[in-house]
């Protein structure tokens, strides 16, 4: 159980033209679940390999209880990782696997045994105790990996990407292992992912990484409504966030937002926060959840109806995913909408959008328009 | 300070790794240097830098001393070979890799299961036989030896990498009408040259260097090639060093000057049999 | 009608290249004899033929002009019990052989370490490292012979300049110190061929594995001792067969540089054959052929037993 904290992290590789991290800072308190959420190449891999120590720190610290750890070797961090591939030793059987880490630290052969077979238990890997890993299928390789990090009862855990190379039903099931084991062991972990399922269910609190920078950190639901820029708005959710160009403009005793020829309300933003854009342009977001084919009870008064043209009608069981455009050929949107509808593409569709649910970004900076709300 | 103690603990290695490499390269910068000195210049020092280059100790040694005609048998007998083997160890490495038939394993069993058989048990009756038919002394003889004592290597090494090429290409080319050979000829040969050209490397080094064989089956003095010739004028100049270096570059610098453009490809070529 | 009409050579032609079969995994049969043949004509001929016509031999006593005499097993009894030279050869082949082998393998694994810490140049080095490999062993054999000379070899002088003037000795003149010359040499030209093998399966393991075992608390050396070799294991194993079975038929590097002597301490069971055929003052090719069969029968014994003891049985898959 322990903090961790990273201070101004950076790491440049030579050949490299950009560093691949830049002055990245964190704090993860004891028994937090972090995740580093980023696309592939955002640096989130090669913050956790310096925090493990598997990588040479270009400058910052990385601290743990406090300690600054850039001068201690890996091996001396009492930190367990779990690979991508596992990294499984494939000459050794499981038990030797989940043993090796203990012996190396003279941990005397009861205790090592006892460890062992204990962690086994808990991950329903007793059977194949004796087995070695090209034995083994990929989730219970990836199960073996996991009790290589808890035998050890480390400080702090480390995961990289683990769950993706398995397939999708196991990777639920394990998803869900994962975070039950953490519970129990209340350590403090840090996770890297690129998919945004995993850091929504698993995180405490995500850490949205993008080209080497922090872009936001929070926990997952308020980082959903309050993405803090288009990046985030648009890498949270599935499907991705409509962005569109608006103008904000004034009418009335109101600032609307105008697009298409629709003016729409801005309920989420207080008049301050909105003067510096007024007259110029701004990024209009709206989450496809947040579009209706008929409002919901409760919200007929505030939605305002957007007319559009339907292109295409994804129907996926569960729900149905709209393909539109504004107007008759304006910027094309996603909608997603109950599985029961009439809607046919080709067709005109008046679409009701909650003013409230919207979200503004300035347009050059991309970075979001505090709300209010 | 803690950069200058990890400096320390390198030198062990640093100074083990300059000391290994005068020993592996040393030798033959000395050869290259005694090539150019006359025979009382080294015996005066011997490990000395060549004062005046003897250039025309080179063409001493190729025309009077006939190093120019081993050049040539040498040349002539490992391209020949080289040349036959990759041709239908090529084929038969085709074949084994692309059909199915009855009694392919056999045959593939039995050709490299030659790689290895000891020189030994071959060379004495290899002796009878091209006596037998008058190949003994003829470089014919001894290019057609030298196919067969490096075709398994060649037919387990173009086998391995042919059996890679994805099958889909094949039965391609069979939906477009290309029959049997014309698909060697057009896909496996171009497809495969890297293979290919690993064991062109490791036929040519091996032969160009091979001894044994050579010494039993030639005899006349015009039909040496370079190591036999090499010996034979030791035998008869033991003392002359000078000049058995100038024969040791002739022998060596086809092999430097390849290595100095194609060092990759060499290196992987000459592993090409070891590397699982 | 239109069939026979076709010219013969046009046919024949046709015949050979063979007709499109839908399934190209299969070929009519003259198609596949087409393509293996030039080989397998060639290896039977000059392989196959002569490795019968050894075993053959090696039962006949085989004199001047194919005098042949049925000897029976009478040559390999000789052999076994009386022929002093032929054990001194087999102890001389073995103590190469062993130490040979284990000094190039190791060598070669300790070299490929050096060149796997990261360390400046090391393509250049892995170059340089080479070279020796790809020199005829007469090159080899030559350099070394005055390398060991006694007056003016670079050995005993640079022995003179450490001040060990009592180690300089007559490498290759001594009975005592000629065999262990050979086996310096013979390291020397092939400890690069074991490096670049060495190099490239150090980099083919996956690098999340050490980095596992650095986490597991594994300084460089158990990081060698417990991940590293037993992870090599196939191409430790490898090596040692392939060292093995080159030594044990060394020919060129003795000849070249001993010759055999002095007084046999240098003599192979490979150079006994040599000499046994063709410089002796009796012409019998059965005798050494014997030999040759019996020295091959020992190395496929020594491999089948080395490969059987050390190969893992569970494939390393990673």
């Amino acid at each position: 159980m322990a903090t961790v904290s990273i201070d101004k992290l950076s790491k440049h590789y030579a050949g490299g033209s950009e560093p691949a991290v830049k002055a990245v800072s964190l704090t993860v308190a004891d028994g937090e679940f972090m995740v580093l959420l980023g696309p592939s190449g955002c640096g989130k891999s090669s913050v956790l390999r310096m925090i493990a120590g598997l990588e040479p720190i270009t400058s910052g610290t990385v601290a743990i209880d406090g300690r600054p750890m850039n001068q201690v070797p890996a091996k001396d961090r009492d930190i367990a990782m779990v690979f991508q591939s596992y990294a499984l030793y494939p000459h050794m059987t499981v038990h030797a696997n989940l043993a090796f880490g203990l012996r190396r630290r003279r941990v005397p052969g009861a205790e090592i045994d006892r460890r062992v077979r204990g962690v086994a238990e808990k991950l329903g890997l007793t059977p194949f105790l004796v087995r070695k890993p090209h034995a083994l299928s990929g989730g219970q390789r990836q199960r073996v990996a996991l009790g290589r990090a808890i035998v050890r009862d480390p400080k702090v855990f480390l995961f990289d990407e683990p769950l993706s190379n398995l397939d999708a039903a196991l990777r639920v099931s394990t998803r869900n292992e994962l975070i039950k084991q953490q519970h129990e062991l209340g350590t403090t972990t840090i996770y890297v992912t690129h998919d945004q399922v995993e850091a929504m269910t698993m995180g405490d609190r995500i850490c949205i990484m993008n080209k080497g920078e922090v872009v936001q950190i929070g926990k997952p639901l308020e980082v959903y409504r309050n993405p803090a820029d288009a990046f985030v708005a648009r890498f949270l959710g599935n499907p991705p966030m409509n962005l569109l160009p608006a103008r904000l403009e004034v009418a009335g005793d109101r600032v609307v937002a105008r697009f298409a020829d629709l003016a729409l309300d801005l309920p989420g933003y207080a008049l301050p926060a909105l003067k510096p854009h007024v007259g110029g342009a701004v990024t209009l977001g709206i989450r496809p959840e947040d579009l209706y084919e008929a409002p919901p009870p409760g919200m007929a008064t505030r939605t305002q109806p957007i007319e559009t043209r339907v292109v295409a009608v994804e129907p996926l069981g569960a729900e149905t995913l709209l393909m539109l455009t504004i107007g008759d050929s304006g910027p094309e949107i996603i909608a997603r909408i109950g599985r029961d509808t009439g809607l046919r593409s080709g067709g005109g569709a008046s679409i009701a959008v909650d003013p409230q649910a919207l979200h503004l970004f300035d347009p050059t900076t991309t970075k979001a328009i505090p709300r209010t709300a | 300070m803690r950069l200058w103690l990890n400096h320390l603990r390198r030198t062990p290695l640093v100074l083990f790794l300059i000391l290994y490499t005068i020993v592996a390269g040393g030798p033959f910068l000395w050869v290259m240097s005694m090539s150019l000195r006359t025979t009382p210049e080294i015996f005066d020092n011997p490990y000395a830098l060549p004062v005046k280059l003897h250039w025309e100790k080179f063409a001493n040694a190729w025309f009077n001393s006939n190093y120019g005609t081993y050049f040539w048998n040498s040349i002539i007998v490992v391209v020949a070979a080289v040349a036959l083997l990759t041709l239908i160890g090529a084929m038969a490495a085709h074949c084994l890799a692309r059909y199915r038939f009855r009694g392919s394993r056999l045959v593939r069993f039995v050709i490299l299961s030659g790689m290895i058989l000891p020189p030994q048990l071959l060379i004495l009756s290899l002796f009878q036989i091209l006596l037998d038919y008058g190949l003994y002394n003829s470089l014919f003889g001894l290019i057609i030896v030298y196919v067969a004592s490096q075709l398994a290597m060649t037919v387990y090494i173009l086998e391995g990498f042919f059996a890679q090429l994805p099958q889909d290409l094949f039965d391609a080319a069979r939906m477009d009408g290309y029959a049997d050979f014309e698909i060697f000829w057009r896909i496996t040969l171009p497809i495969g040259i890297p293979a290919i050209f690993t064991t062109v490397t490791l036929n040519f080094i091996i032969l160009w260097n091979e001894y044994l064989y050579a010494v039993v089956l030639l005899t006349d003095d015009d039909k040496r090639t370079l190591p036999l010739g090499i010996m034979h004028f030791m035998g008869g100049h033991q003392l002359d060093v000078g000049m058995i270096a100038t024969g040791l570059m002739i022998a060596i610098a086809p092999v430097i000057l390849l290595y100095a453009l194609f060092s990759e490809t060499m290196i992987k070529g000459m592993t090409a049999g070891a590397v699982r | 009608m239109a069939e026979s009409a076709a010219p013969p050579r046009a046919r024949f032609v046709a015949w050979l290249a063979g007709g499109s079969i839908a399934d190209s995994r299969q070929a009519p049969m003259r198609t596949i004899l087409l393509f293996l043949a030039p080989a397998l004509i060639v290896y039977a001929a000059f392989t196959i033929y002569p490795v019968l016509r050894t075993f053959y031999n090696s039962v006949h006593t085989i004199g001047p002009r194919n005098a042949q005499t049925f000897v029976g097993l009478d040559n390999f009894t000789a052999l076994l019990t009386q022929d002093r030279v032929f054990w001194k050869a087999v102890v001389n082949t073995s103590i190469f052989t062993v130490v040979g082998t284990i000094g190039d393998v190791l060598g070669g694994l300790l070299l490929a370490l050096c060149l796997f810490a990261k360390v400046p140049l090391a393509r250049t080095l892995r170059v340089v490292w080479f070279t020796p490999v790809l020199m005829s062993y007469v090159v080899v054999g030559i350099i070394w012979v005055w390398l060991y000379d006694y007056d003016w070899g670079l050995v005993n002088l640079l022995l003179g300049w450490l001040g060990l003037e009592s180690w300089q000795q007559s490498w290759l003149g001594d009975p005592a110190t000629a065999l262990w010359a050979l086996v310096v040499t013979h390291l020397w030209k092939w400890l690069g061929f074991n490096m670049i093998i060495f190099l490239a399966a150090l980099h083919a393991l996956p690098e999340e594995v050490l980095g596992a075992a650095e986490l597991d608390n594994c300084g460089w050396f158990a990081k060698l001792f417990h991940i590293i070799i037993p992870m090599l294991r196939p191409t430790l194993v490898n090596l040692l067969v392939l060292s093995f079975i080159g030594k044990m038929m060394m020919f060129d590097l003795v000849w070249i540089m001993t010759g055999g002597g002095p007084l046999w301490s240098t003599e192979t069971v490979s150079t006994y054959v040599y000499k046994r055929a063709f410089n002796w003052n009796t012409f019998d090719l059965g005798y050494p052929s014997a030999i040759a069969v019996l020295w091959f029968i020992m190395i496929l014994l020594f491999v089948m037993l080395i490969t059987r003891l050390l190969r893992s049985r569970d494939r390393l898959e990673f």
